[in-house]
């Protein structure tokens, strides 16, 4: 087994930490751009970017809403999404038995 | 998502990223996670199962030496309602923290809210109406507001869980109202010890749970 075999929209730290901290949140549940960032500790653009590319694989979803002049975007993490990090995880587990 | 390039800190990639490190970076992102966004926070439930058992205590040590039971002193009774009052100010005040940002089903629903709120306020109502109607001190004052509270608010808290799928706040729930339902056996004035030191085991019981689920590996099963 080689790290080819690990997904490389994932195997990246900053989406991979993206990723493993949506994850984290119960199936269904949405988390905020602002807290996102607030616990990655990266800047917005680069959130932003990172976010995007997960978004055109189908691995995150995004949603805005507004309430009043505020304008709020939730970011929740796909079942393709979790299958990806499920298969990311095993792949990743038999490299490191395989080492 | 709308466009802000940023170029500095886009040229990351994962060509010399290490299956090593990415499993740390995994591991450690997914237990950070999980602390932050628990709500209820296990150095919380720590001090609430130390206090509660401390206040219970002091409660059954106002009460023992009384036969015919009647109910706490004065002099006791502010103690339990500071407790229950702290106690929620600072459950609900730390849950809110570490929920912020967060939507979805983990979220309790103004409905599960209202049942709770029911329930809170029903179980009280009809002490004032067992006392109104005569009841006996050592039912109104003893045996009913440590055992019922308990059982309807634990077997509630267990419904709403269980409907969640939330196992471990299910059982949480279950264990309180056994503890309550312990200390209908244990007599008016021995329900206050018994249902301080059930809760107390159910509290540092819970807090070992969350803290042992939050380190769980992700990667080493």
């Amino acid at each position: 087994m080689t790290t080819d075999e690990l997904d490389p929209l994932i195997h990246v730290p900053t989406r991979l930490k993206i990723v493993a901290t949506l994850a984290a949140l119960p199936d269904g549940d949405a988390l905020s751009f602002t807290r996102l960032q607030d616990m990655l500790g990266l800047t917005p653009g680069n959130l932003i970017i990172q976010l995007r590319k997960l978004e055109e694989a189908g691995y995150l979803s995004s949603e805005k809403t507004r309430n009043g002049s505020a304008q709020k975007t939730m970011v929740a993490l796909t079942s393709q999404g979790r299958k990806a990090l499920d298969a990311y995880t095993q792949a990743l587990r038999g490299l490191l038995n395989g080492l | 998502m709308n466009p802000a390039p940023d170029t500095a800190t886009t040229a990351d990639n994962g060509g010399d990223f290490d299956p090593r490190q990415a499993a740390a970076l995994l591991d450690q992102t997914t237990q950070q996670t999980r602390r932050r966004l628990e709500p209820a926070q296990p150095w919380l439930l720590v001090i609430r199962g130390v206090l509660v058992l401390a206040v219970f205590v002091a409660v059954w040590l106002n009460v023992r030496g009384q036969h015919p039971y009647r109910y706490p002193t004065a002099a006791v009774v502010p103690v339990p309602i500071t407790f229950g009052v702290l106690n929620l100010v600072a459950t609900l005040a730390v849950a809110r923290r570490a929920t912020a940002g967060v939507s979805g089903r983990s979220r309790l629903r103004r409905a599960e809210i209202a049942v709770l709120a029911v329930i809170w306020v029903g179980v009280f109502a009809v002490m004032g109406a067992l006392a109104a109607a005569g009841v006996s001190d050592a039912v109104v004052y003893g045996w009913y507001p440590v055992t019922v509270p308990l059982i309807a608010a634990g077997l509630a808290w267990a419904g709403i869980m269980a409907a969640r799928a939330d196992w471990r706040a299910c059982g949480t729930g279950l264990a309180v109202a056994v503890v309550g339902a312990a200390g209908v056996f244990a007599g008016p004035a021995g329900a206050w010890v018994v249902t301080g030191v059930g809760l107390c085991v159910t509290l540092l019981g819970s807090a070992a749970v969350i803290v042992w689920r939050q380190r769980r590996s992700v990667v080493q099963p």
